[in-house]
């Protein structure tokens, strides 16, 4: 070995760093680093990968130092020796600047102290090694052993540094999720089991008796109360003021906005839970349960403490053969599994003709994974509820509407998972319940329209406070308001006369109509029977009646004689495209156009509506009504005047009629109107010639206060 | 030499072993990188996370009933109670609260927007003392059994795209439907009717359309598509027979075609083929299954009495409610029904009004029902519309008249059964009904939500359509813990 210039100087400078980390250690407390080196302490974390490295290679190539191969490699002992320096060297720098960075605030506690002595030991085994690796006594056991104590010196510091930069559990935390006892609900504490482990999980990698950023800790109740450097975390009852959800809430860009960006974030739900319990005065003690059911803090906490799918039954018999339930599965008989990966199952029946006792017989072979039976409105028998029993996992049966009377209830008392049974619409009597009461695990019986009496029930409900008895829906007593009824013609236009149909939809009520346009009345209106005719234009007012319901509203049918149909109609004046329907002919089609005005059954004008009819054969006409609509939202007016001209040709006619319907008043309702035309008139007309007026002047009243208004017609009827 | 050659040979291969290995783990390396649940096992990617039919975890819920209350009915006179709104009366909407907010063409050039407080009282429900509007005294009497959502808020402000993504997730169109998804993700648990139905019916007040592709199945399979029974003579159009043909003709007619379909299928080995001829089954057996459910001349005149009158009139509200129920039982998974006539741009106290009197009675009475025939446990009911209405009038505000406009931000709608918390409020809106303050659930929460219910997780249930997997919740969604029992 050949002692360079630049050797003798690097082992000068290893010891003279050896040196300065002693008195580092020695003083360390009374030394303050002042700002401008503070730079050189934070480069710390970049060079403390150079002496793992090149420590490492130096202590692989130290440990196979003695084996025959190398013992005389003169290169072989050159560079380990060189290694062996420049590691050294690198180890004591970095150790140098650990220490430098330690006196920042924020560095403190158990795992700093592991990190620092480990890390001034590598500095001092691999100095004191290097000395002795010459020396006469220096064999493999030394050497192996040597290599090891720095190998592992240096891993420990290492793992214990990552724990102060990163956290615990930093490399493992992504797949290793150390099992946590789930507490249950009613025993779970409000700060304990809800607050801490989010304080642990987010915030407490810097707030530790390691590192306390900001000079904060949140380990336990003393550290949160005291808070950090700027002042106090929680003030009790007022998270307004409180700094801990000031800074949570503040933008994830601020700077003192926590956690810091890049480290995970609180979830919503997370900074709720904080704000809830600071609200509630941060208590320490109190249990979740504590708090009111309706609670927010609880709610949330609830679904922390025991996720929804914890509360999943879990079932441990096999599952059944997939083929096995494709080969009982059909139409009327549906097998379907629980969910993903659980073995149990669910079947339905439906259509009872094709219902027999071997339905259920035939599910024997999955009598075990069976968990749920719905059967209602299936032709079931009480013999019927042996076979059910099978069923030995059975949590749910819906027996609604059966066959079944009770008088074997007790055949399902074998059923140690039953939850809930549904027995609505069947006859059953107390004591067939009693049968099944009893069941530890039975927690709901659905019993509406059964034979009980509410007593019954009742008396069920006092005798099994753990089950919950559905019973039926009981109305306030008060009578009911009984809907209108309906006119089953299709046709509201006749020729001569029309059967008048009206029907109720509710059995037994009691139909009272009148024809003179006043209300029906309860005693002096007839009564409907099928069999009455209407032969002139009539509207018909109608209301229904019931003992024990409120009569009905009255309604209104408006039915049409139209006599006299025209062999051709056609207008003088085109009116609105948009509002012609089928052309002038709509007007005598018979369909009347309710009082929708864009159905395409209306005419509709900005201007008069003037229409020609022709006769082929002369016509003894005496009386034209006009049905028109008024719709004042939709600035739909009636006509303000109609006049009926006559005669035998276009060439000849007269003035017959001439009517002035009443004028309009504001906010009157939608209606449709016939407006009856009387002709004066002797003998029959071949050619009648229709004028209705639209408006002129717009009332004051008028909502949009813009003409021209709108004039429309969907029939005229002539008799 | 022997013993050489079998060593040259050993070499090559312990070297194209190593070479390979290394080229192996190199891949598989690489494709944890790409993909990184490939080990896991829980990535979306691995087919056998999702097989459809099958529900992902035990469920709670195995039937939907979703009563669409469709225009959006107004929240702060139905579920959510501003006392505060009404001390205001006519003040302006201080612009703090509004924020951001864009209002619709129909306000946005008020110059004013006055608040409103509600024409109707509140009182108090049940040991929850959930607030009711007094239009509402039968869902008021039922407030034990439900749970108030008043925290619900959405994206869209108009009603087609608020609609679209209440029902399919999107607001564009063209997805499935959520009973689409349903079907698709539990199957049907009878195999005699389809797994996902719409009723329609219609108030008198204010209305907006509702169009099929609420209910269409996107891109999954056509046997996921709602089926519309209607009020008429044909509850299900084209399922009836002809006039001259009997069942037995009809099965006759089946079979010889199925026996046709069966060479076609040995030809191509098309799967289509052989659904087709599955379908062509249901509906047979639906011929005989749905007079049935539509009978309802059986029902006692206390469940009459419970759902109004009104149940025997086919096409109302009452009456879906009623078939609802039947259907539910029948073991049809999702039974949509929408209610139209909630828009009340004015004429709002009026109006709605006989909107309440149309739903009130009959969807407390769906709820009770269910629970006393035991089927509450695992039916979901829902109810509420698209989005919810602004806190001050659109037009004129008169004492007893005003209307609303639209306001995505926040409104109420209600749950019932299926696993759902019953007698809770949940979320909660600022004094004056505007924000939400607390607890905020988004359409995707409630869809991710549902789904929960189901037994299905929605971040699961996906369908690879045009090179990409789709869920309902989109990328999005949180189940809303808070609400499960």
């Amino acid at each position: 070995m050949i002692k360079s210039k630049h050797k003798g100087f690097a082992e000068n400078l290893l010891f003279a760093l050896n040196i300065f980390i002693i008195f580092l250690l020695v003083f360390g407390s009374a030394i303050v680093i002042p700002q401008w080196l503070q730079p050189v302490g934070r480069l710390h974390p970049l060079i403390l990968h150079f002496p793992i490295v090149v420590l490492i290679m130096a202590m692989m190539l130290e440990f196979f130092r003695f084996k025959d191969r190398f013992k005389t490699e003169k290169l072989y002992h050159d560079f380990t020796t060189y290694l062996w320096l420049t590691g050294a060297i690198f180890a004591a720098f970095t150790a140098i600047m650990g220490l430098f960075l330690s006196k920042e605030p924020g560095y403190e506690g158990g795992t700093l102290q592991w990190h620092k002595w480990l890390g001034v030991s590598v500095v001092f085994v691999s100095t004191i090694i290097y000395w002795c690796r010459s020396a006469g006594w220096y064999n493999v056991k030394t050497a192996r052993w040597g290599a090891g104590v720095v190998v592992l010196s240096l891993v420990f510091a290492g793992h214990f540094g990552a724990d102060l930069t990163h956290g615990d559990n930093f490399v493992l935390a992504p797949v290793w999720h150390p099992e946590k006892d789930l507490v249950p609900l009613d025993k779970a504490l409000v700060y304990k089991d809800v607050i801490q482990p989010i304080f642990q999980s987010k915030c407490i990698s810097c707030h530790n008796p390691d590192k306390t950023k900001g000079g904060l800790m949140l380990i336990d109740e003393k550290s949160i109360l005291k808070g950090g450097k700027d002042g106090k975390l929680i003030v009790p009852g007022q998270p307004q003021i409180s700094m801990l959800l000031q800074r949570i809430h503040l933008v994830e860009e601020d700077k003192k906005h926590m956690p810091p960006a890049g480290k995970p974030q609180l979830t919503p739900d997370e900074m709720d839970l904080l704000y809830l319990w600071v609200k509630e005065n941060a208590d320490f003690k109190k249990k979740v349960i504590a708090l009111p059911a309706k609670d927010s803090l609880r709610m949330i906490a609830s679904t922390y403490l025991k996720p929804a799918e914890e509360t999943e039954e879990k079932y441990d018999f096999a599952a059944a053969d997939d083929k096995l339930i494709k080969k009982l599965n059909n139409n009327y008989r549906v097998i379907y599994p629980y969910a993903k990966e659980s073995p149990a199952l669910g079947v339905n029946i439906y259509n009872k003709s094709t219902y027999r006792p071997k339905t259920l017989e035939e599910l024997s072979a999955i009598k075990q994974q069976v968990v749920s039976l719905d059967v209602s409105k299936m032709p079931v028998k009480d013999a019927e509820l042996k076979t059910i029993a099978q069923f030995e996992n059975l949590h749910t049966l819906n027996l609604n509407f059966t066959d079944v009377t009770g008088s074997t209830l007790k055949d399902l008392a074998s059923l140690k998972s039953l939850k809930m049974i549904s027995l609505a619409g069947t006859p059953l009597n107390a004591s067939a319940i009693k049968q099944i009461s009893a069941l530890k695990s039975l927690a709901k019986i659905t019993l509406w329209d059964t034979g009980l009496t509410d007593a019954q029930l009742n008396e069920l409900q006092a005798q099994n406070k753990k089950i919950e008895f559905i019973k039926s829906f009981k109305d306030d007593g008060k009578p009911i308001k009984l809907n209108v009824p309906q006119l089953k013609n299709t046709a509201l236009v006749f020729a001569e006369s029309m059967p008048l149909e009206l029907s109720h939809p509710i059995k037994g009520v009691q139909i009272r109509y009148t024809t003179d346009g006043t209300d029906p009345d309860s005693i002096k209106s007839p009564v409907f029977k099928p069999g009455v005719a209407i032969n002139k234009n009539t509207n018909i007012k109608v209301k229904a009646y019931k003992a024990g319901w409120l009569s009905s509203d009255v309604v209104q049918f408006s039915v049409f004689k139209s006599t006299y149909t025209p062999d051709s109609i056609s207008f003088i004046k085109q009116p609105n495209p948009k509002y012609s329907a089928d052309g002038a002919k709509s007007l005598i089609d018979k369909d009347l156009g309710g009082t929708n005005f864009g159905n395409s059954k209306w005419i509709g004008a900005q201007n008069n509506i003037e229409i020609y009819m022709q006769f082929n054969k002369p016509a003894d006409v005496h009386n034209v009504t006009i049905n028109c609509l008024r719709n004042l939202g939709s600035q739909i007016f009636l006509p303000i005047g109609i006049e009926v001209w006559g005669g035998t040709d276009i060439n000849h006619l007269k003035l017959l009629s001439n009517v002035t319907p009443p004028a309009a008043k504001k906010d009157e309702p939608v209606i449709t109107v016939g407006i009856d035309c009387k002709l004066n008139i002797a003998k029959p007309i071949n050619c009648l010639k229709i004028i209705a007026k639209n408006i002129q002047t717009l009332p004051a009243w008028d909502p949009v206060k813009k003409g021209p208004e709108w004039v429309f017609m969907d029939e005229i009827f002539l008799n | 030499m022997e013993k050489d050659i079998l060593e040259h040979r050993l070499n090559i291969n312990r070297r194209r072993f190593l070479s390979r290995l290394s080229l192996g783990l190199g891949s598989i390396a690489l494709g944890s990188l790409l993909i990184p649940d490939l080990f896991t096992g829980s990535g979306a990617d691995s087919e056998a996370d999702f097989i459809p039919g099958i529900p992902n975890f035990a469920p709670k819920a195995k039937r939907v009933i979703y009563l669409f209350q469709d225009g959006a009915p107004s929240q702060l006179e139905s579920f959510d109670y501003k006392p505060k709104l009404r001390e205001m009366m006519g003040q302006d909407l201080p612009p703090s609260v509004r924020g951001n907010q864009i209002l619709t063409g129909m306000t946005a050039n008020q110059a004013h927007f006055p608040l409103v407080g509600s024409f109707y009282d509140f009182k108090q429900y049940g040991e929850s003392k959930a607030w009711v509007s007094d239009l509402f005294p039968h869902i008021g009497k039922i407030a034990d059994d439900i749970c108030i959502i008043r925290s619900m808020y959405t994206e869209a402000i108009n009603h087609d795209p608020a609609l679209t993504f209440f029902q399919t997730g999107a607001q564009q169109g063209n997805r499935p439907s959520m009973g689409s998804w349903v079907s698709y993700g539990l199957g049907s648990e009878n195999q005699n009717l389809p797994a996902f139905t719409v009723l329609l019916s219609k108030g008198k007040g204010n209305g907006q359309g509702v169009y099929s592709k609420l209910w269409s199945n996107g891109f999954l399979d056509s046997i996921h598509q709602g089926v519309q029974f209607s009020s008429g003579e044909n509850p299900v159009l084209y399922l009836n027979d002809q006039p001259g043909i009997d069942r037995r003709e009809r099965r006759k007619m089946l079979d010889k075609l199925a026996e046709l379909n069966d060479i076609s299928y040995k030809e191509f080995g098309d799967p289509e083929i052989s659904a087709k001829v599955q379908q062509y089954e249901m509906a047979y057996r639906m011929q005989a299954a749905v007079p049935e459910i539509m009978d309802v001349s059986k029902e006692s005149d206390d469940i009459i009495k419970m759902y109004g009158p009104d149940c025997l009139v086919p096409g109302t509200y009452a009456a879906n409610c009623l078939l609802a129920r039947k259907l539910s039982e029948n073991g049809v998974r999702f039974v949509q029904l929408y209610h139209q006539g909630w828009d009340q741009h004015n004429n709002l106290p009026q109006e709605m009004a006989g909107q309440a009197m149309d739903v009130d009675q009959a969807s407390a009475a769906l709820v009770t029902d269910l629970k006393q025939r035991g089927l509450l446990d695992e039916t979901l009911v829902i109810w509420g519309g698209e989005f919810g209405r602004t806190n001050y009038s659109q037009g004129k505000l008169e004492k007893a008249n005003y209307g609303r406009d639209h306001h995505p931000r926040c409104f109420s709608i209600w749950m019932a059964g299926g696993g759902i918390k019953p007698g809770i409020v949940y979320g909660e809106s600022d004094e004056f009904g505007y924000n939400i303050v607390k607890d905020p659930v988004h359409v995707h929460d409630f869809h991710a939500t549902i789904l929960n219910q189901l037994g299905l997780d929605h971040k699961k249930l996906t369908f690879k359509s045009q090179g990409r997997r789709y869920r309902l919740t989109d990328v999005a969604g949180n189940v809303v813990k808070g609400i499960l029992s």
